[in-house]
């Protein structure tokens, strides 16, 4: 019986050293797949977006989906109303439409719950109260003023050598906002801004109270439109 | 030892490093992605999804709803001149609260991000924000707009703008990204040499120069504005 050649060990063993070189290499490009496709379906899912600016987003969302809904609940009154009756019906229906409008359109002197905020400071400039009116606007404002100045998207906040002017009318601090609207979200978005403010050294005071009812006399005249026509 | 032998060493030495890193990086980058935390994630953004298709959804109907009064009050004022009256004088109304299209000679103004710049830290500054539409819209209605668009949404007496990093929420509709376009109808002139005075605008021309920011101004012969298509609720105003 002689000796196995040495030669023919290694031989043997070769196919072993394989497979764990192969399960190794197999390991590697395991982990290296799931590492990479775990990465692009964070990517794809994510978006740039955080969950912190989903969850604001969600809350967003639900409540413009309410306010839609509310208003396709009102069109449907309307339609219904129109549908019954005769002129007449459409003469109250066009008639509360108009009341409604000029309200929205700051044409007639509304009142109702809001917040009086009081914003007295040196060297506040337009972009300031353009940023204060849209804020107040986002938090659901119906209709403001400001030193008894009518204010609505489209009525120009302008910087003059002379200060701030409202539709080319002078507004001079303290500033005086009158805000009509959901008085608990106001009141929430009056506490944030006139906080900010106060940490502004420009500003010397910045207040806001809650009133169960607030006028606002103040109206706008409404221009006719010179380019604009009916599409 | 065999040069097969040492050979076989290196490769499984090899392999093994590569290994390790691999692992080491995924931990470092917290790779074993729990996969119920993009589970919930992904519930996250498909509800933001559903919400959106809804929303939009509901302002084709009200589209639709404010149409069908137009109609029928068109219909009502062919009867009588007291309502022939009153539908022109809330057309005039719904024509200045945006409720109705129009089209006439305007501007028309793009917004896109910029680039990022390594030198400004983490600053976000080359995004497009909703502060920079909210500027662009109000220079516009003080030099003669008439009627604004903002990617098709029309702007109305109680719109408002929020949004956060690189977002853009107006009124009731979802948030819009960059790039932004914003349609005025209105004196096209006054509002061309408005925005491009050089004082006009220092927060988005600033990031111009800083991040590359796009915002280009053409003037426009005849643009077309939609007509608003969402709530427009007043609940808290009292008239009387």
């Amino acid at each position: 019986m002689s000796a196995p050649p040495r030669r023919s060990a290694p031989a043997r063993r070769r196919p072993g050293r394989a497979i764990e070189i192969w399960l190794i290499a197999l390991l590697v490009a395991l982990v290296a797949t799931v590492q990479i496709r775990s990465q692009a379906e964070v990517e794809k899912s994510l978006v740039g977006t955080d969950t912190t600016t989903l969850a604001f987003l969600l809350d967003d969302l639900h409540r413009a989906n309410d306010a839609l809904s509310a208003e396709t609940a009102d069109l449907q009154q309307r339609k219904a109303a129109l549908q019954s009756g005769g002129s007449s019906a459409a003469d109250r229906e066009l008639a509360a439409e108009a009341t409604r409008l000029g309200a929205i359109e700051g044409l007639i002197p509304v009142h109702g719950p809001g917040i009086v905020m009081v914003v007295d400071a040196s060297g506040l400039q337009a972009l300031d109260l353009q940023d204060a009116v849209n804020n107040l606007a986002a938090a659901g404002a119906e209709a403001i003023s400001v030193n008894d100045h009518r204010v609505a998207i489209g009525v120009p906040i302008q910087q003059t050598p002379s200060g701030v002017t409202i539709d080319r009318a002078l507004v001079v601090p303290p500033w005086t906002i009158l805000v009509i609207g959901d008085a608990n979200r106001l009141a929430a978005t009056a506490e944030l801004m006139t906080q900010q403010m106060r940490g502004d050294r420009r500003v010397r005071q910045a207040t806001y109270r809650v009133e169960a009812d607030i006028e606002i006399r103040a109206v706008i005249t409404q221009r006719p439109f010179i380019y604009a026509n009916g599409a | 030892m065999t040069r097969d032998r040492i050979l076989g060493f290196v490769v499984v030495a090899a392999v093994a490093m590569a290994t390790g890193f691999l692992v080491a990086g995924q931990v470092k980058s917290q790779l074993l992605t729990p996969s119920n935390q993009v589970a919930r994630y992904q519930a996250l953004v498909h509800s933001v999804q559903d919400l959106e298709k809804t929303n939009e959804s509901r302002r084709a109907q009200i589209a639709a709803l404010r149409a069908q009064i137009d109609a029928l009050e068109g219909a009502a004022a062919q009867q009588s001149a007291t309502t022939q009256a009153l539908q022109n004088q809330v057309a005039d109304l719904r024509a200045h609260a945006g409720l109705t299209a129009v089209h006439g000679p305007g501007v028309e103004v793009d917004l896109g991000n910029g680039t990022p710049a390594p030198s400004e830290g983490v600053q976000i500054g080359y995004l497009i924000n909703y502060q920079d539409v909210q500027d662009v819209v109000f220079l516009l209605f003080a030099n003669g707009a008439e009627g604004v668009a903002v990617n098709g949404r029309r702007l109305t007496p109680l719109s408002s703008f929020s949004g956060s990093e690189g977002e853009v929420v107006i009124d009731q509709g979802p948030p819009l990204r960059a790039p932004i376009k914003i349609l005025a109808v209105g004196d096209r002139d006054r509002m061309v040499v408005a925005l491009g005075a050089p004082a006009a605008l220092p927060d988005l021309r600033d990031r111009e120069v800083r991040f590359q920011i796009v915002l280009t101004i053409s003037g426009k012969p005849d643009l077309k504005l939609p007509a608003y298509d969402s709530s427009l609720q007043i609940p808290h105003v009292s008239t009387s």
